[in-house]
C-alpha cells in the first residue's frame, strides 16, 4: 500500500470526520481527523489495511495550539512508512474516544495519558490507574507543562488499587511485587485452582523515574542521549541511538558512515550479550542453573569487549546527536574479531545442546502460546511477534544506522510458544555475529576519525519524527515534538516491554502456576544493578577492586 | 553395651559425615557450572550460621519447630536400621519401621507448610503429597523385591543375600528403579517440584528460618546418606572381592558414585511441571513392579 492508497481509503471512509493530512517527513503521513471519526478511523487501518498499531501518545500543546493532542502512531511494515492519526482534545475538558476496544493493545498507552495529563477516554474498558502511584493524589497530572518535575505532591494513602475479584472458587497466588525470578518489581496476582491459572490481574510501574518529564523540562537535546541510555541496564544503547535518530531525522542531520557502522557494531554486541543473559535467565527460571552459568561465562568477553571500546561494560555514552564519541581504531578490529569467532564457536555449541534437550522442550514447548491474531490485537513486538510467524524487524522494516547495507536474515518460528522465543533467540544471536564481522570489514575500508557530524545550528520548533529501533526484546519507538529552549516539547519512549507485557494475562490464562515465570520471562523483561566497581590498568593489566566503602566515601563527597 | 555404641557411632556418622557428601557434591555441580565452587566444608559452616541466628516465626505458626524435631528425629531413626558393613545398627534395619520413619518425615514437612498458612506453602503441599503419593510406592515395592527375596523384613538379611546366594536379577532391577526414585526421595532437579524456588518460593518451608530451616536442611542431607547407603548395601553390594579397609573405600566410593549421578542429572535437567513429574514417575513404579515380578518367578 502507498501513503496514497491510504489517504484516499481514509478520505473515502471518513467524509467529514478527515480533516486533513501532511508529510513531516518522507516516511511519516500525519492525518489529522476529528475526535468523533477517530474510532472509525483506527478500525479502517486496524482491519482493512496492514498497519500494526505502534502506541499512543498525548502531549499538552496548550502553549503552542491551545490543545491537548492524542497521536495514534502506526506503521507499514513492509511499505517502510509510519502513518499518525491527530486527535485534537480540549484544552478545559480533553476528552478523546477510546480505541482501546477496537485494539487491545491501545490499553495501557490510553490510560497512561488519562494519568499523566488528564486526557479523558470514555468507553475504556479498564479505566484504572495504570502509572501513578497508588498515592498520588487525583486530578494532579505530572506530565501537564504547569506541573514542574520537582514538586512533590501530597500523599493519600488512604486511596487503594482496586484488584479484579476473585473468579468463584479460586485462590489468590502472588507472584510480586517482588518476586525472586523476576528481578524487578512487577506484581502479577493470580487467581488460581489448584495449580491452574483461572484469571490474572497486573499492577506495575512501580518504578517509574519521570524521564519523559525530564527530556521536557530540564535536560537540552545533547544531555538527552545520556539519560536515554538509562531508561534500560541492557538496551541502554538502543535507546540512545532511537533518540538521536529522532532528532537527526527532525533536523536532517546526516551521520558519517563510518558512525552509522560503530553503531550498528554496539547495538549487535547488546543483542549478542543481551540474548545470552536472556537464556541464562530462562534456564534459571525453570531452574536449569548449569544453562545460566554456562550462558553467562560466554557472555563475560563480550562485556569486556564493550569495555575496551567504549570505556564501559554497559552504559556505553558512545552515542551524541550527529554520531558518536569515540572510534573503533582499525589496530582493535582483529581483536573483536576474535572474540567474536570464539563466542559464534560456544554459541553454535549451545544451540546444539539446546535444540536436543528433551525435558528442556517439554517445560517449553505448548507454553505460553500467544498466535499471529493475539500478536496483531496486542501489538507484540520482537521475538513474541516473531515466535508467531510475524516477519517483522526494524532494522529491515525502517532500516537505520547501517542495517540496509547488511547482508541478514529475520528469524521467525511458528509455534507461537516460549520455544519458539527462544529459538528465534539463540538463532537471531548468529545473525548478530554476521553483523558484526560484515561491519567490522566496512570499518577496515573506511578512513578512521570521520565519526561526527556536529550540530551547530539551533534545532528547529515544531518538527516531528518517530523512530523505530530493533532492540533484543522487541522494537523501540521513539516520538519526538520538537520545541524551543533547545529541547522537546514532547519525547515519548515506548519500549518493546510496554506492548509485550500486556499480553501475559492471556498467555497465562489456563496454564499452570509452573508456568507463570518462564512465560513472563518470555517476553525478557530487564533489569540492572550495581554494587561496586572494578578498575582495570589496560597497559599492565593489573585489577583493583573498590570495595562500597570506598565508593560511598567518595560519591559522599 | 556393644549396641550402645554402635547406635551412638551410627548417629555421629549420619550426623557429621553427611555434610561432607554434600560438599562434595556442591563442588561437583561447580565444575559442571564452569564455577569455582563454595569450600568442601561449607555445609558445616551453613549449618552452624543457620543454628546461630534468630528463629522468626509465621505469625499463623501453632507448631513452631515441632515438626523439624519430629522430622530430623525420623530421619536419624531411619538412619539407625541402615546397615553398614552388612548389619544395622538398631533393631535389625527393621524394613516396615524404615518406610513409616521415611513417610513421617515427609508428612512433618507438609505439617510445617500447613502451620505457616502462606499459599506458597499450600501450593507447595499439595505438590509434596502428589510426588510422596508416587514416589513412596517405588520405595516401597523396591524393598518388597528384597523382602520376598530373602525372606526377611530385616535390612541386616537382605545386605547379605546377594553376596552369599550371587547376584539377582529382580534386585538389580528394583535397585535401578529405587535409584530413579531417589531424585524426588532427596528433592532433586528436576523433581525439586514442591519447593521449586522460581516459582513458590520454598514452598512448605518459605516461612522457616534459622534454626528451624537448619533442622530440615541436615535432615535433607542425612537423607542423601541414607538412600545412597540403602542402594549400596542391600541393591548393589558388590565388593569387588576387596576385604578390610579396602572394602570400606570400595563402598565410600560406590556412594560417592551414586550420589554425582543424582547430582549429575540435578545439574542438566530444569525443572518438570509435576503432571510431568508424575508420568514419568508411573514409569519408575512400573520398573519396580516388573522387579517385583521377577522376584516372584525366583529371578
Amino acid at each position: 500500500m502507498t501513503k496514497q492508497d491510504i489517504l484516499s481509503l481514509l478520505k473515502a471512509k471518513l467524509g467529514a470526520g478527515f480533516m486533513g493530512s501532511t508529510e513531516p517527513i518522507p516516511d511519516q503521513l500525519w492525518v489529522e481527523v476529528k475526535p468523533e471519526a477517530v474510532v472509525q478511523a483506527v478500525e479502517i487501518l486496524h482491519r482493512q489495511t496492514v498497519a500494526r498499531y505502534l502506541v499512543s501518545v498525548g502531549s499538552d500543546e496548550r502553549d503552542i495550539k491551545k490543545r491537548f493532542a492524542v497521536y495514534h502512531l502506526f506503521t507499514f511494515d513492509k511499505d517502510h512508512f509510519f502513518v499518525t492519526l491527530d486527535v485534537t482534545a480540549d484544552p478545559h475538558t480533553p476528552q478523546v474516544p477510546s480505541i482501546t476496544n477496537v485494539i487491545a493493545g491501545a490499553n495501557w498507552s490510553e490510560r497512561e495519558i488519562r494519568d499523566l495529563l488528564g486526557v479523558q477516554f470514555p468507553g475504556h474498558p479498564d479505566p484504572r490507574r495504570l502509572v501513578l502511584a497508588d498515592d498520588w493524589p487525583a486530578e494532579v497530572y505530572p506530565l501537564r507543562k504547569e506541573f514542574d518535575y520537582s514538586q512533590k505532591p501530597e500523599s493519600h494513602p488512604e486511596q487503594a488499587y482496586k484488584f479484579k475479584d476473585n473468579p468463584p472458587g479460586t485462590t489468590v497466588v502472588a507472584m510480586g511485587p517482588y518476586f525472586p525470578v523476576f528481578e524487578e518489581a512487577t506484581y502479577f496476582r493470580l487467581y488460581v485452582e489448584g495449580e491452574k491459572v483461572v484469571d490474572v490481574d497486573y499492577r506495575g510501574f512501580y518504578a517509574h523515574r519521570g524521564i519523559e518529564k525530564l527530556g521536557d523540562q530540564t535536560l537540552t537535546y545533547n544531555q538527552i542521549p545520556f539519560m536515554a541510555e538509562r531508561i534500560c541496564g541492557i538496551c541502554g544503547f538502543v535507546h540512545n541511538v532511537s533518540f538521536c535518530k529522532l532528532v537527526e531525522h527532525a533536523a536532517d542531520i546526516k551521520v558519517p558512515l563510518r558512525a552509522d557502522y560503530i553503531r550498528t557494531i554496539m547495538l549487535e554486541l547488546e543483542r549478542i550479550h543481551s540474548h545470552a543473559l536472556w537464556l541464562g535467565v530462562a534456564g534459571h527460571i525453570i531452574g536449569f542453573d548449569t544453562v545460566l552459568m554456562q550462558t553467562w561465562r560466554m557472555r563475560e568477553p563480550i562485556m569486556w569487549l564493550c569495555e575496551k571500546i567504549t570505556g564501559n561494560r554497559k552504559t556505553y555514552g558512545m552515542n551524541l546527536i550527529g554520531g558518536v564519541r569515540r572510534d573503533i581504531p582499525r589496530a582493535l578490529v582483529p581483536e573483536i574479531r576474535t572474540k567474536i569467532n570464539n563466542m559464534e564457536k560456544e554459541w553454535l555449541a549451545v544451540l546444539d545442546a539446546v535444540k536436543d534437550d528433551t525435558t528442556l522442550r517439554m517445560r517449553l514447548e505448548k507454553v505460553g502460546i500467544l498466535n499471529k491474531e493475539g500478536c496483531h490485537e496486542w501489538a507484540a513486538v520482537g521475538p513474541v511477534a516473531r515466535a508467531a510467524d510475524l516477519d517483522m524487524d526494524a532494522r529491515k522494516d525502517h532500516p537505520y544506522c547501517a542495517y540496509d547495507a547488511i547482508d541478514f536474515k529475520v528469524i521467525t518460528a511458528d509455534s507461537n510458544d516460549v520455544w519458539g522465543r527462544t529459538v528465534v533467540r539463540i538463532l537471531e544471536t548468529l545473525e548478530s555475529f554476521k553483523i558484526v564481522k560484515q561491519s567490522l570489514d566496512a570499518l577496515m575500508e573506511l578512513p578512521e576519525g570521520d565519526i561526527i557530524t556536529e550540530i551547530r545550528e539551533e534545532i528547529p520548533a515544531g518538527r516531528i519524527a518517530i523512530s523505530a529501533v530493533e532492540a533484543p526484546r522487541g522494537e523501540d519507538v521513539h516520538f519526538l515534538l520538537t520545541g524551543g529552549n533547545n529541547r522537546p516539547v514532547r519525547w515519548r519512549v515506548r519500549c518493546p516491554t510496554y506492548p509485550n507485557l500486556p499480553t501475559i494475562p492471556d498467555m497465562v490464562r489456563g496454564e499452570q502456576v509452573a508456568d507463570v515465570p518462564i512465560i513472563v520471562g518470555s517476553i525478557d523483561p530487564c533489569f540492572s544493578c550495581t554494587e561496586r566497581m572494578e578498575v582495570v590498568d589496560v597497559d599492565s593489566g593489573e585489577i583493583r577492586i573498590y570495595g562500597q566503602e570506598e565508593l560511598s566515601k567518595w560519591t559522599g563527597r | 553395651m556393644n549396641s550402645a555404641i554402635k547406635i551412638t557411632g551410627m548417629l555421629l556418622a549420619l550426623l557429621f559425615l553427611s555434610p561432607l557428601l554434600e560438599g562434595l557434591l556442591r563442588k561437583f555441580k561447580a565444575l559442571v557450572h564452569s564455577r569455582i565452587g563454595p569450600p568442601l566444608l561449607q555445609p558445616y559452616w551453613d549449618t552452624l550460621k543457620l543454628l546461630g541466628k534468630d528463629n522468626v516465626r509465621s505469625v499463623h505458626s501453632m507448631l513452631g519447630p515441632l515438626p523439624a524435631y519430629l522430622s530430623l528425629a525420623a530421619v536419624l531413626l531411619a538412619g539407625l536400621l541402615v546397615p553398614v558393613g552388612g548389619s544395622s545398627a538398631f533393631a535389625g534395619g527393621d524394613m516396615i519401621l524404615f518406610l513409616y520413619m521415611i513417610g513421617f518425615a515427609s508428612v512433618c514437612v507438609m505439617l510445617a507448610g500447613m502451620d505457616s498458612g502462606s499459599p506458597y506453602a499450600f501450593l507447595g503441599i499439595a505438590r509434596e503429597m502428589m510426588t510422596s503419593l508416587t514416589v513412596e510406592p517405588v520405595l516401597f515395592i523396591a524393598l518388597i523385591t528384597a523382602a520376598l527375596k530373602t525372606h526377611s523384613f530385616r535390612f541386616s538379611d537382605m545386605a547379605f543375600y546377594q553376596q552369599s546366594s550371587g547376584t539377582s536379577l529382580s534386585m538389580i532391577i528394583s535397585g535401578i528403579a529405587l535409584l530413579l526414585g531417589i531424585q524426588a526421595q532427596l528433592s532433586k532437579l528436576p523433581f525439586d517440584i514442591p519447593e521449586a524456588e522460581g516459582e513458590l518460593m520454598g514452598g512448605p518451608f518459605i516461612e522457616i528460618s534459622g534454626p528451624t530451616f537448619a533442622l530440615y536442611r541436615w535432615g535433607f542431607i542425612i537423607k542423601q546418606l541414607i538412600f545412597s547407603l540403602i542402594l549400596v548395601q542391600i541393591f548393589f553390594p558388590w565388593t569387588f572381592g576387596l576385604s578390610g579397609p579396602w572394602a570400606v573405600l570400595a563402598q565410600a566410593a560406590k556412594i560417592l558414585v551414586v550420589v554425582l549421578l543424582v547430582g549429575l542429572v540435578d545439574v542438566v535437567n530444569p525443572r518438570l511441571r509435576i503432571d510431568q513429574a508424575i508420568v514419568y514417575y508411573f514409569g519408575v513404579i512400573l520398573t519396580a513392579l516388573v522387579g517385583l515380578v521377577f522376584a516372584l518367578v525366583g529371578a
